[in-house]
């Protein structure tokens, strides 16, 4: 190890024990380090951002590419400058022109990725469920493999029928049809609460994963230490 | 009253890459790769602003005699250092990743390692203050796909194993699968809307 990683070693093994502080509470140094996390994650953002984006595809046609590909970058130009205004209280009115841009792009992007990326696939896959052929639930078995397809068609509805927050006034059989959902909702909410469960393993799975690297490496770290003062 | 250029542009752009997403017309994708891309540089753009913006409040908070301006000035330390360093050499140089591995990943790392005291502290907390049907579901589908990872105390105990295979691949799939179906129609919900101009998130006054 050189001198640079030695010191890069301690300075993790400092900034590990800082943010293992806040186990015995709140403090100072928790926040601290906090700060440096953000500063130096924020750093890091924008020189990304500058190189892989605002370099290649705003600056460099600019100055370095054909006439076309010139013309073709002013109008980013100008909505990004534009854009720059937000940073001004006083002149931000004029940045919501690129928003408003921004705001049309990303909603068409989120309802075309919605439909083709979720719904139809997962819509799909709901369809296949009692197809024997086609889905592979569990079971080599049929019946079984029919009874879980059952089971994850009733618990997709009871969780859709959940997330039904639409308000319904008026006759009596609207009300009688709320009170149906809110009943098949309780059954999804069962299955949600599974989903969730099996989501809750999986994260402390992820940071018992990490608690480990990090001890091992601090461990390591100490016993590097005490190898040199040792020889 | 909002102003109808902005709202003009936002459904104008938006209905064009929408279309762009399910018409196989050459014209509209090519022009939904160049609005893409314009707006992949002005999201980078945005990004560098609220950068901006975060260094001059910081910058305000280390100015004023505030109670906590050692924070605010350890963070405008840190992201100058950053952006000098890394700014200067790349961000694939050695000494930028220097900074990335020795200080960023050790902090991240860390984080999320002291979830895993959060995460059980929070469970615990669940099961005292709503000790209630779905508590328990929650909880017990949590410690069941836990214990049931790898052989208990060397005890692999028949059975349990095949039960954690089948709550991911059938109720956890279909508790799943309504919540993204459900996000997804919200989603288009909320697109729909912009596009039509009844949201317009986007100021002008």
């Amino acid at each position: 190890m050189s001198f640079g990683d030695w010191i890069g070693a301690f300075l993790g093994f400092v900034l590990t024990l800082l943010v293992f502080s806040y186990l015995i509470g709140d403090n100072p140094l928790f926040r601290i380090t906090l700060h440096i996390f953000i500063g130096v994650s924020a750093g890091f953002a924008a020189v990304v951002a500058i190189y892989n984006v605002i370099l290649p595809q705003l600056l460099e046609p600019i100055f370095i590419s054909n006439r076309n590909e010139q013309i073709l970058a002013i109008f980013p130009l100008i909505l990004a400058g534009l854009l720059i205004t937000k940073i001004s209280h006083r002149f931000a009115f004029i940045g919501n022109l690129p928003m408003s841009y921004l705001v049309g792009v990303s909603a068409a992007v989120a309802i075309g990725g919605a439909v083709t990326g979720t719904l139809i696939p997962q819509l799909l896959a709901s369809m296949n469920l009692l197809d024997v052929q086609a889905s592979q639930v569990f079971d080599a078995n049929v019946g079984l493999r029919l009874l879980n397809g059952v089971i994850i068609l009733i618990g997709t509805l009871a969780s859709l029928a959940y997330f039904q927050f639409g308000t319904l006034s008026g006759s009596s059989q609207r009300n009688q049809f709320q009170s149906w959902i809110e009943g098949i909702g309780k059954i999804g909410q069962i299955f949600i609460a599974i989903m969730f469960g099996f989501l809750f393993a999986g994260i402390f799975s992820a940071a018992l994963t990490a608690l480990i690297g990090r001890v091992i490496t601090s461990l390591d770290f100490l016993r590097g230490i005490l190898g040199l003062f040792l020889q | 009253m909002k102003n109808p250029v902005y709202t003009a542009i936002a459904i104008g752009v938006g209905i064009v890459v929408l279309l762009g997403y399910f018409l196989q017309i050459d014209l509209l994708a090519n022009l939904r790769i160049v609005l893409l891309e314009w707006a992949t540089i002005l999201v980078a753009v945005a990004l560098l602003v609220g950068i901006v913006n975060l260094f001059v409040v910081h910058f305000r908070k280390s100015a004023a005699d505030q109670q906590n301006r050692i924070n605010s000035i350890v963070l405008i330390v840190s992201m100058t250092i950053t952006l000098l360093v890394a700014g200067w050499f790349g961000p694939t140089h050695t000494y930028s990743l220097w900074i990335f591995n020795y200080i960023q990943i050790p902090i991240e790392a860390s984080l999320m390692a002291i979830l895993t005291v959060m995460l059980i502290y929070a469970g615990i907390r669940l099961l005292r203050r709503k000790p209630n049907l779905l508590t328990i579901v929650f909880i017990a589908t949590a410690v069941i796909i836990l214990l049931m990872s790898g052989a208990l105390f060397g005890i692999d105990i028949p059975g349990l194993s095949e039960l954690r295979i089948w709550i991911g691949k059938v109720p956890a799939v279909a508790g799943a699968r309504g919540i993204l179906l459900g996000v997804s129609l919200g989603i288009v919900a909320a697109g729909l809307r912009i596009l039509i101009g009844a949201d317009r998130p986007y100021g002008g006054s």
